[in-house]
């Protein structure tokens, strides 16, 4: 129930937040894009968030992240996600992701948040 | 004239003892001993009459290959031209072509290194990647260049700083390599950015005073308020945009960021020992990869760094470095320590 009188303040919570920051690159400019779906058109959010394996992220400690042979670093100037989800249901998740963990439904996810941010 | 020169010449060559083909001789030698496992050892052959005297040098050329990724993500994409094969109608092939080549001549003039891996191996390259993709990158086989999104980057192969970067991280894996995060991630970034800068000067015969020192100059759009991707001559101050922010890299060790993001801020901390370059290279004057290049190169490749090496211990080692070549009191060791001071990185009074 809201009592404030301010009418934004009145509307209601959204039911999903979806937070992408991506940084890195040659360039090294942090990005950041963010969706909020009212609970009338959520599902389509959840389903998106459901599908990635919250549990295995933690890709900064991955040496996938910059593959190793022996103690050779190998590769660079590859993107770093992070990305962030609240749903009306559970904690908020959180994921660390290389750009090559962030395919498959990673990618998925992250796209339609760019798509569907402001800018 | 220029040809490549086939192996029973080249042995013929290295067997000259004559004084007058005494360069020529040791060219032939040092490029028979190419290892030619994978490749055909191209080398370019200059042939001068010098008073009754034919004179033959040679250098080794680059073995480029261009492949389009034809706007997916998969590599290497459709090979589109190779060594020595005319241009093509794609300005980003062509730049890319043209810009690896400006680096491997780069690499041999001032530091006589026959390409990445130092043994004259293959240069490889894809154009095209991704979709409106912002970025270009190294994969730790090939440079990989997206188009831009046409908002924020025109492209990535207009610039030959940034091709040059992106073979520089070539080089510091293939001489032992530096740890992609944190201090150690941001020399790798750094040294990257030393051979973006240096190759472009090279190219336009420019001297530290007379150089931009900027490092992707030009790949921006026009709606985008900033000149380049970093500033080695005033890090910080490469862009301020509305949309993209101000240019977050620090020139002093006072100022370092500490982050999660970006590998441990590797693109942001990096203006710190850029700016340290800067400052030995104008401080020395004349062409920069004469002496700070050179510097820096050799204390890239003699094998006294470890993975994890961090701002201290590379400072250290480049005194080291000028000191061996140049003598404990040398103008040229001065200058480095200087430089480094100058960022606030100190090295103790052992140079340890």
């Amino acid at each position: 129930m809201h009592q404030d009188p301010d009418p934004e303040a009145a509307s209601p919570a959204p039911a999903v937040a979806v937070v992408v920051v991506r940084s890195g690159g040659i360039a090294g400019l942090t990005r950041r894009w963010d969706v909020e779906a009212e609970a009338s058109d959520a599902d389509e959010w959840i389903d998106l968030i459901d599908a990635c394996p919250w549990d295995d992220e933690d890709a900064d400690d991955d040496e996938d992240a910059y593959a190793r042979e022996g103690d050779v670093p190998r590769g660079a100037d590859r993107f770093a996600y992070r990305v962030s989800a609240r749903m009306p249901e559970g904690p908020e998740r959180h994921a660390a992701l290389s750009e090559s963990q962030a395919s498959g439904p990673w990618r998925a996810l992250i796209d339609a948040v760019r798509a569907a941010s402001p800018r | 004239m220029h040809a490549i020169v086939p192996p029973y010449l080249l042995a013929r060559l290295a067997e000259a003892d004559a004084p007058h083909l005494a360069d020529a001789a040791e060219a032939a030698r040092a490029t028979l001993a190419l290892p030619r496992v994978y490749h055909p050892t191209l080398t370019d052959l200059d042939v001068s009459v010098e008073g009754d005297a034919l004179v033959f040098e040679g250098s080794p050329s680059p073995d480029r290959v261009i492949s389009d990724a034809q706007h997916r993500e998969n590599l290497p994409g459709v090979r589109v031209r190779a060594e020595g094969e005319p241009a093509v109608a794609d300005i980003a092939v062509d730049e890319a072509y043209d810009g690896l080549g400006e680096t491997f001549d780069f690499l041999w003039d001032a530091f006589r290194r026959a390409s990445i891996d130092g043994t004259g191996g293959r240069l490889e390259a894809t154009v095209h990647y991704g979709e409106k993709y912002d970025n270009a990158f190294w994969n730790g086989e090939r440079m990989v260049f997206g188009d831009g999104d046409g908002e924020v980057f025109a492209g990535f192969t207009g610039s030959l700083s940034v091709i040059a970067h992106e073979l520089g991280h070539g080089v510091v894996e293939h001489s032992g390599g530096l740890a992609y995060r944190g201090q150690s991630g941001a020399l790798n970034e750094s040294i990257a950015d030393v051979f973006g800068a240096l190759t472009e000067q090279h190219s336009h015969r420019q001297r530290a005073d007379e150089a931009s020192w900027l490092i992707g100059a030009g790949i921006f759009t026009a709606a985008v308020q900033g000149e380049a991707l970093r500033s080695m001559k005033a890090p910080g101050t490469a862009y301020d945009d509305d949309v993209l922010g101000r240019d977050p890299q620090p020139a002093h060790m006072r100022d370092f960021v500490k982050t999660t993001d970006d590998n441990g801020g590797v693109h942001i901390n990096s203006g710190i020992p850029n700016k340290a370059f800067h400052l030995a290279a104008t401080a020395l004057g004349g062409y920069a990869w004469e002496r700070a290049g050179r510097i820096w190169y050799l204390t890239l490749t003699g094998g006294t760094l470890t993975p994890t090496t961090d701002f201290a211990a590379f400072a250290a080692a480049t005194l080291r470095t000028a000191r061996a070549e140049y003598g404990e009191t040398s103008e040229e060791a001065a200058a480095v320590r200087t430089a480094w001071s100058g960022v606030g990185v100190t090295i103790g009074a052992s140079g340890s």
